[in-house]
């Protein structure tokens, strides 16, 4: 089953470097990564494939790690009940321009080499017009759990729309 | 402008800043600026004989403190020596403050001499590894990392000193207070999950507290037996959780899983509620895991999150300090007033007593042959009731957690997750350091104390009275076992015949040493050596082919336990088949 992994950290390579270890040891398959920095931090996102099973102890994991915080994790909603879309533009960057134009107000949560991190403001249910069920690069989701305390959903490397 | 000082003199005002009293080390090159600063810096310094041994002490030390064991290093091998003892205090949960040099910051990277890329092995060792890049980061790194260690789980934390920040002066800033005054322990639970609790804990008929070296860590002994007292709950306990409830109380069972007693695991597979607290259902205690109480919801306490649900199936979490979490479910069950126990529960501690006279735990105690049990159950009757008692690993190392009464927490020092042989010895230095004036005694097996024995030059140039006994049956006993009962007694490479004479190798040392090969002589020798004020050694030659039983098989469950030898075996059989070569 696909979850996507979403997690700041403390800007310093030393956590990076535990994370990718944390991710091997666990068994992870990563399907797709990336990371950003900024002075304050670094944040990555991550889609991986692991069994229901096991995601909550991978998300309680992180979000006990030294120097990883605002750990958030979202399974696959193959429905109109998604509420996020992670979207590889790099697959086809015609899809960033679809979502703005159909979803005015959806939110830009994390962007970087062209993966972008969407919540849909659209009475929280994705139109069936671009739910894009199976299109490669195109993952709906719904949020499980988050340990950030904020509203604020932004990941530090976060690209403003 | 403030008074400048060197990174190492910052270094050891930050550790007297955290009440540190004593390090356990071993110099090298690139600390040489930290040595000479600690030359004159008032805070006592154990030079060991191995650095693995270093991190062993800083070990013992906080097992029996609560406090972070410190320990330093060189660059290179030196810290890569201690990657075994930072291993085992990850896996069970001690606060250990690792300080290793490092090759001058421009030499990183570049294959210098003596570097190594120790943060880097350090990640998957430890809860967190700082390499620092300038002295005025020291206070606060120092600081960081004390608080890292004893907060929430605790935990080993690795600083990296490059030489040139241990040289380089600056004016430093100190963090106000001591990191490991205040630990980090977030609780997650409410009100409605502690009042479903107690729910679950009234209704239940056979209900049963399976607690680990959590409550230990946590100081929650106290509120521990108010518990089970309160709602009659009988107690078993990990290894690790050994001495979190006194094993001569009428609600202990004892120790469970691979080596637990018959009824202690009877009644691990009969419970209806297991209420886990502390612990983590580790292999060694669940056996198959569809097979571990498999009739009993089942509730679990623990500070790491990560645990719930991690290897078994819970119906209820609370996640929190074990302290405020007992306190919490013994004041909702005061205030509910139902303090009687209910005829279901009376038959039930009724049951577990019956299983206790089936199939106590027993040896032949009437052997010409010293048996180790015996040595064991000798010590725990003549040591004092707040004795400190640290084991090796392997065949006495379960002799000792089935055999020896301990009565308080933080008496029992044992490498208990990553089982690491050589564990013992060291250990028992390091509790020694923190308290001079008790008792410590090491149970070692001959394989494990071969490993670690250098240190016996430490105990004599300091004085640290550390009593050792050697339980000696000239093998590697619990690996011998498992080629014995798993492996069609094709027994390799566990001959052990070709050791040292421990008795003579301790007086080389200046130690007083004796051996005991005769019944008749253990208790004697153990009044004299627990008398002494001195380091001492006894060597007792153990029966070679004891077995430690029960035993669960791999691959079964604790309902499938093997309570002793088939019964056709005789003695002279085993050990014709022993040394045969």
């Amino acid at each position: 089953m696909q979850w996507l992994l979403t997690l700041e950290s403390d800007r310093d390579p030393i956590v990076i470097c535990r994370l990718m270890n944390i991710f091997r040891r666990k068994g992870l398959t990563i399907e797709t990564m990336t990371l950003a920095a900024k002075p304050e931090g670094y944040s990555c996102v991550t889609v991986v494939d692991t069994p229901g099973t096991d995601i909550d102890h991978i998300f309680n994991y992180l979000r006990s790690t030294e120097g990883v915080f605002n750990v958030a994790c979202y399974r696959h909603e193959p429905s109109s009940a998604a509420s996020y879309v992670f979207v590889e533009s790099n697959a086809n960057p015609e899809s960033i321009s679809r979502i703005l134009e159909t979803l005015p107000g959806s939110k830009i949560i994390f962007a970087s080499h062209g993966k972008y991190l969407f919540e849909i403001r659209s009475e929280g249910r994705l139109p069936q017009s671009i739910s894009g069920l199976g299109e490669p690069g195109f993952l709906p989701l719904s949020r499980v759990k988050t340990s950030r305390q904020r509203s604020q959903m932004e990941l530090v490397g976060a690209i403003s729309s | 402008m403030g008074k400048s000082f060197t990174g190492s003199e910052i270094l050891l005002e930050s550790l007297r800043r955290q009440s540190v009293k004593v390090i356990f080390g071993l110099p090298g090159g690139a600390v040489l600026p930290l040595y000479d600063a600690l030359y004159s810096a008032g805070i006592r310094h154990l030079l060991v004989r191995h650095e693995q041994a270093a991190a062993f002490a800083a070990d013992g030390y906080a097992r029996v403190t609560g406090k972070p064991g410190v320990c330093l290093v060189t660059s290179g091998p030196g810290a890569t020596n201690l990657m075994t003892g930072l291993t085992s205090a990850l896996m069970d949960s001690i606060p250990v403050v690792a300080l290793t040099g490092q090759v001058p910051a421009s030499l990183i990277g570049k294959d210098a001499f003596q570097e190594a890329d120790t943060v880097g092995m350090a990640l998957p060792s430890t809860k967190r590894a700082f390499l620092v890049r300038k002295a005025a980061d020291i206070p606060s790194v120092i600081h960081q990392a004390f608080e890292i260690a004893v907060s929430g789980r605790p935990g080993p934390v690795l600083v990296d000193l490059p030489k040139s920040v241990l040289m380089e002066t600056t004016e430093p800033s100190y963090p106000a207070g001591a990191g490991a005054d205040r630990p980090r322990r977030l609780r997650e639970w409410n009100e409605g999950e502690v009042r479903r609790a107690v729910d679950m804990i009234l209704e239940s008929n056979q209900p049963l507290l399976y607690v680990g070296g959590g409550v230990i860590s946590a100081g929650a002994s106290g509120e521990l037996r108010e518990l089970a007292e309160l709602a009659h709950i009988p107690v078993t306990t990990t290894l690790m959780g050994l001495g979190s409830f006194p094993s001569g109380h009428p609600l202990s069972l004892g120790m469970l899983g691979m080596h637990g007693a018959y009824a202690t695991n009877t009644a691990v597979c009969h419970c209806d509620l297991m209420i886990a607290v502390g612990a983590r259902f580790d292999d060694r205690v669940t056996g198959r895991i569809d097979g571990f109480a498999p009739h009993a919801k089942k509730i679990q306490l623990d500070v790491d999150p990560s645990e719930v649900n991690k290897n078994v199936p819970v119906d209820l979490a609370l996640v929190g300090d074990a302290h405020e979490t007992l306190q919490a479910l013994v004041a909702e069950i005061r205030r509910r007033g139902k303090l009687s126990v209910p005829p279901e529960r009376h038959q039930w501690l009724q049951r577990i007593e019956s299983w206790k006279d089936e199939h106590p735990l027993a040896y032949d105690k009437y052997s010409s042959i010293v048996k180790p049990q015996y040595v064991i159950e000798k010590v725990s009757q003549i040591a004092s009731e707040d004795a400190i008692i640290a084991v090796d690993v392997g065949q006495h190392q379960m002799w000792t957690a089935q055999f020896y009464n301990f009565r308080h927490p933080r008496t029992w020092l044992s490498s208990s997750g990553l089982g690491t042989m050589g564990y013992g010895f060291p250990a028992a230095v390091g509790a020694q350091m923190a308290f001079p004036d008790r008792q410590v005694i090491a149970f070692v097996g001959d394989g494990g104390f071969q490993m670690t024995l250098n240190d016996l030059a430490t105990i004599v140039q300091y004085r640290v009275p550390v009593k050792i006994a050697v339980v000696n049956n000239r093998s590697l006993g619990m690996v011998r076992q498992w080629q014995e009962i798993f492996f069609e007694k094709r027994y390799c490479d566990i001959d052990l015949n070709f050791s040292p004479d421990f008795v003579k190798l301790a007086e080389s040392y200046g130690i007083r040493a004796t051996r005991v090969e005769h019944r008749a002589d253990v208790e004697g020798a153990v009044r004299d050596f627990l008398s002494d004020r001195e380091p001492r050694l006894i060597d007792f030659w153990v029966d070679p082919a004891e077995n430690c039983y029960p035993i669960i098989p791999p691959g079964a469950s604790l309902g499938e336990m093997v309570l002793g030898p088939p019964r056709f075996l005789v003695e002279e059989e085993v050990l014709d088949d022993l040394w045969a070569v």
